[in-house]
């Protein structure tokens, strides 16, 4: 009915280009939410690393009515309402490190973009804004960039000498000392005394250099004009956002990115970087690419090269084409209860059980969680190389079974080479469905928080037994418990930008490796 | 036309043992319920070119394909009869089939070259057998490749991929792939049919010269061809063998009508 309606309000030619219009139409839906996730994530992400300005704001305090001005940033303006509302982030003598409010418009007095106020992070993620005014050390001075750096020196100097005898006396006394201990010499054995008076003499020793060490702090006024003292150790850097040509706040975005990427998340995963999650991200993705690969490639030259065509076979082929369907979360419980639990018990219980109870291997852990991922992978490779199995020419194989090859050596030297794109496109896909993948992890082995990477200079270097963090483990935590604080989101946001750009740096690679490979076995 | 110069015509309805290269015992073939090959008795002579003509269909490549089992690739191929190379009963189970492909060659109808360099093509097939002394190979391939007169044109560039060559260097190069192995029969299904015509002459002044190094069969839709080329040709019509000579006699004067309906053009 409907066609017989289009068909006489419309020519033939308008009929086409109808059609045209809307496949086009919906194309270009398609196009616009990819276009909106991107510039959601990459607004959202960068605004992490950006320097935002910093304000001297005064307004009416709503618990005692006192007007109060402060440093703030201001995170977001908008209507609530009818209201005129601000969303900011202040410093203030009571709370140097920062609180939130909701600012009415009427409560607000005025808002200045403030010319020297800095914002001040510290190492452990916290940051203070505020004008640095004194600066105490060997002697007391006014604040100055050079005279900071100048004492910034010192304190790292004493700071490298500390941990110098932490690493190059103290250890070794305390290994001492546990020796010892296992075996059995009385309190007041004379080796026992001397290596105490060793150790208290290097432990006083460090006492005095932190204090030394203490005594260099910078003093940091509010706007009300209160000052609060900071230690110069607990400083990461000091930025000032209101002195920063467009070129200093790209340079400060770029040191930002640096320290992102290098450090370890910071006040339970809402400020510093994201290091070990990247880390993990990467080292399962590639655990997983060496498991994964191998099993599909065996399974579908089996598959398509040796197994009879019978039901079974079919049967077998249908089943693996849905098993890439199965959600995973089925694979995560699968991975806990038979990789983790079974495997990793019985193996517990043959090779380490004088550990137990405390498990070795039945813990999740970086090699259960790869295995998991290599099997819910593993269809998209099998049903992949299968593809480019069959894309093999006929003639190719009757000439190498002419020259005398057997069925085996057909494949091993000319089947899975030209096959080998084929491999590629299985495994690209396989990658980017793991990097992507957080439900499955979470049960088998990606944690919040990881005190160790799983990689480090202590034999056997690998531990594939460690627990991980991981990218989409970190979004999921920020996205559902950092809520409160905005920079926290923001961090998430930035976290979904590195995500993505691993993925995307994971499939290129492979699509150039593919390429490569492509130019070479390329058959007419 | 005048090949008394070279040899001597012999009886291929009565060859000595020396004188056979392959002997054919009463072969018949199907493919499923398909008969394809259907009692066919016949005797190739050693170092000479004997060529198959047929339409298509009649089983001429089926045929050829026999002389070194490529017939079992297809899972549901059934055969009865015995062929004989070198007085060897090639279907036997204690023959090698490794060996027994080194020892004939096949060429196919489109060259196959392996996407690998063209050395690598060339020694495919030594590789294979064991070979790896650097020095061997080197010379196995430069032989072969002169033998298939393609050396002066691709010595220069041995390690560059395969296909970067011509159609018709192509089809050379896997004549040279299969002559590595210094074969005793050379089979061709049908190896210029797609190659232009200058290629095509290049390609059979070739075989007229390996004719010297092994017994050559053809299979060929060309008439023209088979009767410039080969000694001996055979006619094969829907599975049967119909008329089997020395090419002189099977393209002046046919004894069958069915042969001379064929290479007259009537049908086919």
């Amino acid at each position: 009915m409907i066609n017989d309606k289009i068909k006489s309000l419309l020519n033939p030619a308008q009929r086409q280009s109808f059609v045209i219009s809307v496949t086009a139409f919906f194309s270009t839906l398609l196009l616009l939410v990819l276009g909106s996730i991107l510039a959601l994530v990459i607004y959202r992400g960068t605004a992490y690393f950006w320097p935002e300005p910093i304000y001297s704001v005064a307004f009416v305090s709503q618990q005692d009515n006192r007007a109060t001005v402060v440093y703030a940033q201001i995170y977001s303006e908008f209507e609530e309402d009818g209201k005129q509302v601000r969303w900011l982030r202040y410093s203030h003598e009571d709370n140097p490190f920062g609180t939130q409010i909701l600012l009415d418009e009427k409560d607000t007095l005025s808002v200045i973009e403030s010319a020297n106020g800095a914002n001040i992070t510290l190492n452990d993620g916290l940051s203070v804004m505020g004008v640095p005014v004194r600066i105490n050390g060997s002697a007391s001075a006014a604040f100055s960039e050079q005279h900071y750096e100048v004492m910034r020196k010192k304190v790292d100097e004493i700071d490298a000498s500390i941990t110098d005898i932490r690493t190059r006396w103290l250890s070794e006394i305390h290994q001492k000392l546990a020796e010892l201990d296992q075996l059995n010499v009385a309190r007041d054995a004379p080796a026992r005394e001397k290596l105490n008076d060793a150790f208290h003499q290097w432990q006083s020793r460090i006492i005095a250099m932190e204090n030394e060490r203490d005594n260099f702090s910078i003093e940091v006024a509010m706007a009300d004009g209160a000052v609060v003292p900071i230690a110069l150790a607990r400083i990461q850097d000091i930025v000032f956002p209101g002195q920063l040509s467009f070129v200093g706040k790209i340079a400060v975005t770029f040191t930002k990115i640096g320290q992102f990427l290098s450090q370890s998340p910071k006040q339970a995963n809402t400020a510093g970087g994201v290091f070990p999650a990247l880390f993990g991200t990467v080292l399962m993705v590639f655990l997983m690419t060496i498991i994964v690969t191998p099993f599909g490639v065996l399974a579908a030259v089996y598959l398509s090269e040796y197994a009879p065509n019978t039901l079974l076979t079919g049967v077998i082929r249908v089943s693996v084409a849905n098993m890439a369907g199965v959600p995973s979360i089925v694979y995560g419980v699968f991975g806990l209860g038979f990789f983790v639990y079974t495997m990793g018990g019985n193996i517990d219980a043959l090779f380490f059980s004088d550990s137990l109870p405390a498990p070795t291997l039945g813990t999740p852990g970086l090699f259960w969680a790869s295995l998991t991922m290599a099997m819910l992978t593993l269809p998209v490779v099998i049903v992949a190389t299968e593809e480019g199995l069959r894309q093999v020419p006929t003639g190719l194989r009757a000439g190498s079974y002419a020259l005398g090859a057997t069925k085996a050596e057909t494949i091993i030297y000319t089947v899975l080479p030209i096959a080998s794109p084929g491999i590629m496109t299985g495994v690209i896909l396989a990658i980017a469905r793991a990097a992507g993948e957080v439900a499955p992890l979470m049960i088998v082995g990606a944690v919040k928080f990881a005190p160790n990477l799983p990689f480090d200079g202590e034999f056997p270097y690998l531990h594939l037994d460690r627990q991980f963090m991981h990218l989409g483990v970190l979004i999921y935590d920020g996205a559902f418990h950092s809520q409160t604080d905005a920079k926290g989101a923001s961090m998430m946001f930035a976290t979904c930008l590195l995500l993505l750009l691993v993925v995307l740096v994971l499939n290129v690679l492979a699509v150039l490796l593919r390429a490569r490979l492509r130019k070479r076995y390329l058959t007419n | 036309m005048l090949k008394l110069f070279e040899h001597e015509t012999l009886n291929v309805h009565n060859l000595s043992d020396e004188e056979t290269a392959i002997r054919v015992e009463d072969l018949s073939l199907s493919f499923g319920q398909k008969q394809v090959l259907q009692n066919i008795s016949l005797s190739i002579p050693k170092h000479r070119i004997t060529a198959f003509i047929g339409q298509s269909g009649c089983g001429k490549s089926t045929l050829i394909s026999s002389f070194n089992r490529m017939n079992e690739l297809a899972p549901d191929c059934r055969y009865s009869g015995k062929v004989f190379i070198n007085g060897r009963d090639i279907n036997s189970r204690k023959e090698n089939l490794s060996q027994l492909r080194a020892q004939v060659g096949m060429v196919f109808q489109k060259p196959n070259p392996f996407p690998m360099s063209i050395y690598d093509n060339v020694s495919y097939g030594l590789k294979l057998q064991g070979i790896r002394v650097r020095r061997f190979l080197d010379d196995a391939v430069e032989q072969a490749l002169k033998d298939a007169a393609l050396w002066s044109e691709v010595k220069d560039r041995l390690f560059e991929s395969a296909h970067v060559l011509s159609g018709g260097q192509q089809q050379r190069l896997v004549i040279a792939r299969a002559l590595a192995l210094k074969p005793d029969i050379l089979l061709l299904d049908e190896p210029t049919s797609a190659l232009d015509p200058l290629t095509t002459l290049f390609i059979e002044e070739l075989m007229a010269g390996l004719k010297k190094r092994c017994s050559i069969i053809i299979v060929t839709h060309n008439m023209q061809q088979a009767a410039r080329v080969s000694d001996y040709t055979a006619f094969l019509h829907q599975g049967k063998l119909i008329e089997y000579t020395d090419s002189d006699t099977l393209f002046t004067m046919p004894e069958y009508k069915q042969t001379e309906d064929y290479i007259t053009g009537r049908y086919g």
